[in-house]
């Protein structure tokens, strides 16, 4: 959701171009107060911009940082980022191809869970930002007639997202953000991670089984009898009533539109 | 809809109501957002919150002590009656005192 994405003009692409590849020629125009080449002037601005490139990486991924040590993860991030420079004026929505990039990036293919961490800390930093509502209110659903409510339809507050994983991510982002010892994690033991922002706060769960195909379900516009119907042939013990507690709880959705008393043929 | 219905509009209903009678969140969701305030005037220099978050450069960037326009988190209801020494009272809209030049 890139809101800041500039088409810079050509004579600017080839600025930006020579920022971050040093082995291109010093752009056109760029000189000194004499009037001559201003080379070196021109390679202190380039590594001020890769340097604040690679620290705001830092800010953004701290877990990922942690998890492979600041010296590699700086070198990766100058090996990241000249690959795939910023796509948006705002700082803050750089790096959504990171986890894509921890995927192919082969020296950190034995830690085959940090793609996902970095996804948890982008879903964050995203939710960070997204648009400000108020969270769909209990009463709000309560209120619903029951032959009204299995054809109930939900509306996703801005900040949600669900980051699906084969390993236990959650665990692995929470202890990583908080500086806590990473020893008694089982790495394998997979984790569906739910981060949302019911308010000024982002909250990150842990989804039990069953939860996040239910909410992806419902995110993705299906009826609550559908979604539900859906998860429960896949997942014979999921817990209805604690998935829509938790929904409530962690402001999964913004609102809801009940379905229609008359029945009409759907599609 | 062909879609094969394994809970019935009932049990739904019974799910939903089990859902909301469950204490547990009544006291977040409506004291999620009322939990803290935006406190202008009252930070320290430095420390001051901020919404655009890390990868920005405004959290922890007001120079003086209780600079009037950031603002910190604080618990609901106890800005305004911040007092930081000097008749200095802290705000949840932005102030002009102690503006760094």
């Amino acid at each position: 959701m890139p809101q800041g994405k500039v088409e810079p003009p050509s004579p600017q692409a080839g600025f930006g171009a020579a920022l971050l590849n040093p082995d291109l020629p010093l752009p056109d125009g760029v000189i000194g107060p004499g009037g001559k080449a201003a080379t070196k002037r021109f390679a202190v601005y380039r590594n001020n911009v890769t340097v604040s490139l690679i620290n705001a990486l830092a800010d953004i991924f701290p877990a990922v940082q942690r998890l492979v040590g600041e010296g590699f993860f700086r070198d990766m991030a100058r090996i990241y980022l000249a690959e795939e420079p910023p796509q948006s004026a705002l700082m803050f929505e750089y790096g959504a191809g990171f986890a894509a990039f921890l995927e192919r990036f082969k020296p950190v293919d034995k830690l085959p869970y940090l793609p996902d961490v970095a996804r948890m800390e982008r879903a964050w930093l995203d939710a960070y930002h997204a648009s400000d509502a108020e969270p769909l209110r209990p009463e709000s659903l309560g209120a619903i007639s029951p032959e009204n409510l299995g054809e109930t339809i939900f509306t996703p507050h801005p900040a949600t997202c669900i980051v699906q994983s084969r390993f236990a991510v959650v665990s692995i982002f929470s202890a990583s953000r908080e500086q806590r010892p990473l020893g008694n994690i089982r790495p394998l033991e997979p984790e569906d991670g739910l981060i949302t922002r019911p308010s000024d706060a982002v909250q990150v769960r842990t989804l039990p089984s069953g939860a996040s195909l239910f909410f992806e379900g419902l995110i993705a516009g299906a009826t609550l009898s559908q979604a539900a119907s859906i998860t429960l042939e896949q997942h014979s013990g999921f817990d209805l009533p604690s998935a829509i507690s938790a929904m409530l709880e962690a402001g999964l959705f913004s609102s809801c539109t009940p379905g229609q008393t008359v029945s009409e043929p759907v599609k | 809809m062909s879609q094969k219905t394994l809970i019935g509009a009932s049990a739904l209903a019974g799910a939903v109501a089990m859902a909301i009678s469950g204490a547990s969140f009544l006291a977040s969701t409506d004291g999620a957002s009322a939990a803290t305030e935006k406190c202008y005037g009252v930070a320290m220099a430095g420390k001051n919150d901020c919404a655009a978050g890390p990868g920005t450069t405004c959290a922890g960037t007001s120079k003086v002590d209780f600079q009037g326009n950031a603002w910190k988190n604080v618990e609901a209801g106890t800005c305004v009656g911040m007092d930081v020494g000097e008749g200095r009272m802290g705000s949840l809209e932005p102030l002009d005192r102690d503006i760094p030049a």
